[in-house]
């Protein structure tokens, strides 16, 4: 069995739990025999991936006769320099083009800029070339970054008009009040017609798209090709954004979730938002929860006995989805019970600087660290200094973060609004809005250690049977049943 | 003659009402009284008043044939009084008809058996005022939480004068021989009550269960394997919580149609009838001596105590309980020292059990905890405030109260 597998990210470049979850659940597929093509909006070239051919439809090929283009673009175009200029992308599904480097967001734009050259469904890469050697440098410049040929509108053609409404949104006259910047759609649209102009000709046997990002390109995909269209739900945007919900995602979101042939949902809460949200029938849907990747489990990491205070750690986007506000309110239960104990806040957000000024406005800033947003080793830094983890989200469809502080033995409280706590029960739980319940809990694991001893015994038995194994064996039993239904 | 010896465990814990850490200092009121009443009226309407009525019936049915007896913890007497007298009526009814045996146990259903024997038999002797007051008998047979059970324990019964004792029949300890005699403890004459636990967990646990192959359990079905150990034992000892009339096995099963009609079908075989504990030891001479090296209870796969001491949260919590013992006797004050003692009843410790995360889910049915960390941080906030506020000490040990 081949499966096409659309991402958005992949470790180790990753803004949240949605790259490191398809690592997982890929190796785990790829052990049990699954062949399997990733596509990605970017290759960076240091991704681990011996168990399967990860490939980006953009350009990245530095020596392209496209490079003084790029050059050209990044002097004369504002839109660029808008982008480039923009350091404080109010979001972490953005946070990806914060991770890439100078040259790639140049790739990134000069993609945008002419999708024309890139897509051409019955083109092959010659025809390519004799596109690009048809426009001049300067004709690049001039004609801009509108997509107009015939080919980009047969894409159009194969979605659902509601996504090419959206994605053909007119950004530039509409005011940047969205979190989303207008770049994302860009980037999904680009992605999109590039990767149907890319997989053109490629042999696969079932489309498994993950999360809305992709989910165009696996309509268009599934009704070029007619293959089986399986969508995997890590997140939803009622999830993300709560009432004030970005509409355009939404509309792509249910766009996907009615075209699959089945629906993956990361967990039974997930599974009852898109049933409630989006009128998806139950049956439709299976829950697959995520598992622990073996090379997550770092137990033996060091831990810094020196260090004087007790720490509590918040690690995640400051957003509203992941509600920062309440742990800042715990905060100031505890602080006048234990004065000496300091809470991190690691993550950068739209919330975070309300947050800074509400932990001043209480006088609590000597207890409080903000750290920004943290990656790679500094992560593991941060939980090995950590005495408790807690993920207060106020919607949250599975939550990795605790499993990874799990697994560097570190107790975790978590709210029962997320997905995560349908499979863990080593972990302490609390309704996000309790913020008593949740005071009295973190005062009772740093205060006593037999608690701490348990959690950290119970969570290192748990973690070994989340496997990754189990969630691949279920996710085989839906392409069946995709496979068996057809389109 | 073989017998059949019922005995029923009638227990119900003082529950801890939600203590956060930030009523510590300031709120010394730790009982949930709305649960407790709660509850306790639940189960006296579902089983101690249908169930004791029932008993009541079947002694006047059989004309005193059949016996039973029970063990009546002083916390759930203490709440019959509160919550619901009429259920406490039923039981003294029971008492005045002379087939109806009271046992012994410690009043708050502790484990001051592993901790310190003066304690253990100071709530021993309350419980045994209790009954004797109550049902006008002084207990003789010795029943322990749980049925926590050891060579250790059954020392000590025996010294406080006991005639026997109960114990579960667990496999290791018996081997090749069977829990359908009297057995006696090694080097003493302390009788020992064994539970014939396959055949009392046939009504107990799986009578219900429609995944057992001997689904649906009847009277005569389950008469028949009392009668088929005739020659093969003396003494079958049926030994059960109370609450599987009604509450574990609830009224629409069958239970009480089903316990109803057991007596006449055991003894329809005349060489069978029923006997109390007391009446058995009398009846029954040891046949052999009977080692427990280690600590057996009723609980689980192994019948080890790993349920309510098994993870570092309860040893903990029990350490720093039974650590308080010289302080709380120096104040010298009842209601201190009743306080401190209803902290002890067993039930605290086994809402902490972490045993449940990897298999079974018997433990969540009685728990009110959503969790054992929940259980645990509230019975330690409890503690502490007991400690500071009640007994007025500073923390004793460092690991009650880390400098942070």
């Amino acid at each position: 069995m081949k499966i096409l597998m659309l991402g958005w990210e992949y470790p180790p470049h990753i803004s949240g739990g949605l790259g490191t979850a398809c690592q997982g659940l890929t190796t785990a597929l790829a052990s049990k025999g699954i062949e399997i093509e990733f596509v990605v909006p970017h290759v960076f070239g240091d991704e681990k991936v011996e168990h399967m051919q990860l490939s980006s439809p953009a350009l990245n090929d530095s020596s392209s006769p496209l490079q003084e283009a790029i050059v050209r673009i990044e002097k004369k175009t504002t839109h660029l320099k808008e982008f480039l200029t923009t350091k404080t992308t109010p979001s972490a599904e953005t946070a990806t083009f914060l991770e890439i480097d100078h040259q790639s967001i140049l790739r990134e734009v000069i993609k945008t800029s002419i999708p024309s050259l890139l897509f051409s469904p019955y083109a092959n890469p010659d025809s390519f070339q004799e596109a690009l050697r048809k426009f001049s440098h300067t004709e690049l410049v001039q004609t801009g970054s509108f997509y107009s040929s015939a080919e980009h509108q047969i894409v159009k053609g194969l979605l659902p008009e509601s996504v090419s409404e959206v994605l053909n949104y007119n950004f530039r006259s509409q005011s940047s009040s969205h979190q989303y910047g207008p770049d994302l759609f860009t980037a999904v649209d680009d992605y999109t017609v590039n990767l149907v102009s890319k997989t053109k000709g490629k042999q696969f046997d079932l489309i498994h798209a993950h999360d809305w990002m992709t989910f165009p390109a696996g309509i268009a995909l599934s009704r070029l090709t007619g293959k089986p269209l399986v969508v995997h739900v890590h997140s939803l945007e009622f999830d993300r954004s709560g009432k004030h919900h970005n509409e355009r995602i939404h509309k792509i979101e249910e766009a996907g979730l009615k075209e699959a042939t089945r629906i993956i949902a990361v967990s039974y809460y997930t599974r009852s938002i898109i049933h409630r949200e989006h009128g998806i029938p139950l049956s439709k849907i299976s829950v697959v929860h995520n598992g622990v990747y073996a090379q997550q489990i770092k137990h033996s990491y060091e831990k810094d006995m020196a260090k004087k205070s007790k720490i509590v750690l918040f690690l995640g986007r400051i957003t509203f989805q992941k509600g920062p506000d309440y742990f800042v309110e715990a905060a100031a239960k505890i602080i006048p019970l234990i004065p000496d104990v300091k809470f991190v806040m690691a993550g950068s957000g739209d919330m975070l600087p309300r947050l800074i000024e509400r932990v001043a406005e209480l006088g609590l800033s000597k207890n409080f660290i903000f750290t920004g947003f943290l990656k790679g080793k500094d992560v593991e830094r941060m939980f090995a200094l950590a005495d408790l983890y807690v993920m207060p989200s106020v919607s949250e469809p599975f939550g990795i973060a605790p499993l990874e502080a799990m697994s560097h033995d570190v107790p975790v409280i978590i709210s029962h609004q997320s997905g995560v706590s349908e499979v863990l029960q080593s972990a302490l739980k609390v309704d996000f809005w309790d913020v008593d319940k949740m005071a009295n809990f973190i005062a009772g694991v740093l205060r006593y250690p037999e608690l701490r001893q348990d959690a950290i015994q119970n969570a290192r038995e748990e973690i070994g049977r989340l496997h990754w194994g189990a969630a691949a064996d279920k996710t085989m039993q839906i392409y069946k049943l995709a496979l068996g239904r057809g389109r | 003659m073989p017998s059949v010896c019922f005995y029923f465990q009638v227990h119900q814990p003082i529950r801890l009402k939600q203590y956060s850490v930030f009523q510590m200092g300031i709120d010394h009121q730790y009982f949930d009284e709305k649960v407790n009443g709660d509850i306790m009226r639940k189960v006296a309407n579902k089983c101690y008043i249908p169930a004791n009525k029932l008993m009541l019936d079947l002694i006047q049915m059989h004309e005193g044939r059949f016996k039973i007896s029970y063990s009546i913890t002083g916390t759930a007497i203490e709440q019959m009084v509160k919550y619901s007298p009429e259920a406490l009526d039923t039981f003294v009814a029971l008492s005045k008809t002379g087939c109806v045996e009271f046992l012994s146990e410690t009043y708050y259903h502790s484990l001051a058996s592993l901790y310190s024997p003066e304690e253990f038999k100071k709530q021993v002797t309350q419980h045994s005022d209790l009954m004797f007051q109550l049902f006008n008998q002084r207990p003789k047979v010795f029943r322990n939480t749980e049925l926590i059970y050891s060579d250790e324990i059954g020392a000590l019964i025996e010294g406080m004068g006991y005639q026997g004792m109960i114990a579960e029949g667990a496999d290791d300890i018996l081997g090749w021989r069977s829990p359908h005699f009297v057995y006696r403890r090694p080097s003493g004459n302390l009788g020992l009550l064994l539970k014939s636990y396959r055949l009392s967990d046939d009504v107990a646990f799986r009578f219900s269960s429609r995944a057992w192959n001997e689904w649906p359990l009847t009277a005569p079905k389950f008469a028949s394997w009392v009668h088929r150990l005739s020659g093969n034992g003396q003494l079958v000892n049926l030994f059960m919580d109370y609450e599987t009339f009604g509450e574990h096995q609830w009224e629409s099963t069958g239970i009480f149609d089903f316990m109803k009609a057991l007596p006449g079908e055991v003894m329809k075989n005349q060489e069978w009838n029923f006997v109390t504990p007391s009446e058995a030891l009398n009846r029954y001479s040891p046949t052999a001596e009977l080692s427990y090296p280690r600590l057996v209870s009723w609980a689980d796969e192994d019948r080890s105590i790993t349920a309510w001491r098994g993870n570092n949260m309860q040893t903990s919590a029990l350490q720093q309980l039974f650590e308080l013992q010289r302080e709380v006797y120096l104040k010298n004050n009842p209601s201190t020292l009743d306080l401190w003692r209803k902290l002890q009843t067993s039930d605290h410790f086994y809402y902490m059990c972490t045993k449940w995360f990897a298999d079974g889910d018997v433990h969540a049915y009685f728990n009110h905890y959503k969790s054992p960390y929940e259980a645990f941080i509230n019975f330690m906030n409890v503690l502490n405030d007991f400690r500071e506020s009640v007994l007025g000490e500073r923390p004793s040990s460092a690991s009650s109260l880390p400098p942070i």
